[in-house]
């Protein structure tokens, strides 16, 4: 996939020194050592005579030119938002000069940097979690890690063992950014198994009211929630008897509970379950799931 | 045999005529091509957004403008293009499409829309003067070989 987009010598040498299955992520940067992570280490990119690799500004904006496909006017609003999506679910970060007009971002410019994420699909990570998640209903659950250990591939799994159980759910997919489904073209490029319904690219307000109207959910999946922006929402489909299954970063609870707004969710009861992942063991290492009140469930 | 020798050459005289005449009206058809071109790709920018690639699929092109998408599809796949192919274009109008062709989709919908505002814009100019050379110099080519050719009948009988 990525042999369409990263020029040939450098594609080369990744595929000559790591197995492609295990890259978590690979690092460009103007004029840096090129760095490819992989099982959450990092290792930085050596041509044969033992140089590093530092890709100039140059590559990296004939790469991005390049996943967006000579258009950028149409990926705009993904670039704006920091990412584009590539197929296969393969995330492009962005950085580099944002162009604002008042306090709207226009686009970005002069790229400087690119952080490539590359999914993998863990299956039956959540298999553990499941049961204290799943009873007779799906309980609310808040997902907690820090960034890269796992918690969207956590709640993808986890999509797919409603599925795989056969617990016949309407499950509506809120991806803002395309990152649980990876939507391409229309397509996902995950498969959560065949309950999903999938609203891309739109904000989570507008997914969770519109979903709730149009689609009759019984669960609303979502990623990386924002406690300022999203507890209406989120309280909205509660109410409406829609179960929420939703991610955030914070590496543990002590850290959540520093989060704005999070007195109001274990007041208000949001979550009925708080399932807290880290890298300890490696990416998606389940540490303990928590109850309503936060006490300990389930702790390793 | 005289005769038939002397129709036989007013008609090669004209067919020259003929083909130097429709390089004219094919440089002005080009231009205009590439102008409806650009102006549809500009409504694609500002509404439908879609990929340059997909876009110039849609597109059903005429003789030499269909080079130009080929080659323009080449330049997008393989990042090498050659204009030669198109014969019609002196140096002058190569460096002109390069440069549209290897600007478009550098931007975001706003400033896209602005270069091709100023493609257009220059275009405008080539193609009043395309279209000027294609008014005078056709008619004019053609009863100037016309001529040539009575002389050159006369002459002969």
């Amino acid at each position: 996939m990525l042999k369409d987009y990263l020029p040939r010598e450098i594609y080369n040498l990744i595929i000559k020194n790591f197995s492609f299955a295990d890259i978590n992520e690979i690092r460009m940067r103007a004029n840096e050592n090129l760095i490819i992570v992989v099982k959450n280490k990092k290792y930085y990119l050596k041509d044969d005579s033992g140089n590093y690799i530092k890709p100039s500004t140059m590559i990296i904006e004939n790469f991005i030119r390049k996943i967006s496909e000579n258009s950028i006017y149409a990926f705009n609003d993904n670039i704006k938002n920091g990412f584009i999506t590539l197929p296969k679910g393969i995330r492009v970060g962005i950085c580099g000069t944002v162009v604002m007009e008042g306090s709207k971002v226009i686009t970005i410019k002069d790229f400087q940097s690119v952080n490539i994420r590359i999914p993998h699909s863990v299956r039956n990570c959540s298999l553990t979690a499941f049961e204290y998640l799943v009873d007779d209903e799906i309980k609310n659950t808040l997902i907690i890690s820090s960034p890269g250990n796992g918690k969207t591939t956590f709640l993808r799994d986890f999509v797919y063992q409603l599925f795989a159980h056969n617990i016949s759910k309407n499950i509506l997919v809120a991806d803002e950014r395309s990152e649980i489904c990876s939507v391409v073209n229309g397509k996902p490029a995950i498969d959560l198994g065949g309950f999903c319904d999938i609203f891309t690219n739109c904000t989570k307000e507008y997914a969770f009211k519109n979903g709730i109207r149009s689609m009759r959910p019984d669960v609303i999946v979502t990623d990386e929630i924002d406690l300022d922006l999203d507890l209406n929402a989120i309280l909205e489909a509660i109410n409406s008897g829609v179960a929420v299954i939703a991610t955030i970063h914070a590496k543990d609870l002590s850290q959540l509970k520093k989060k704005k707004n999070f007195n109001r969710v274990i007041e208000e009861k949001f979550f009925s379950r708080f399932v807290v992942l880290s890298g300890d063991e490696g990416p998606g290492t389940l540490t303990g799931i928590f109850d309503e009140n936060l006490d300990c469930v389930y702790c390793r | 045999m005289k005769w038939l020798l002397i129709i036989v050459l007013i008609s090669i005289i004209m067919l020259i005529a003929h083909s130097v005449s429709e390089q004219y009206k094919d440089k002005y058809d080009f231009i205009l091509n590439l102008k409806l071109f650009l102006q549809q790709f500009k409504i694609n920018v500002a509404f439908r957004k879609e990929k340059i690639n997909e876009f110039i699929s849609k597109i059903k092109p005429k003789r030499q403008f269909s080079l130009f998408l080929s080659e323009y599809q080449n330049y997008l796949s393989t990042g090498s293009i050659n204009l030669d192919s198109i014969k019609l274009l002196d140096e002058e109008d190569k460096e002109e499409l390069m440069d549209i062709i290897t600007n478009l989709g550098k931007f975001d919908a706003q400033n896209e829309i602005s270069q091709l505002d100023n493609f257009l814009a220059s275009l405008e100019f080539k193609l009043s003067k395309a279209k000027e050379d294609k008014l005078k110099l056709c008619p004019m080519i053609l009863k100037l070989s016309l001529l040539f050719a009575i002389g050159l009948a006369v002459l002969l009988i």
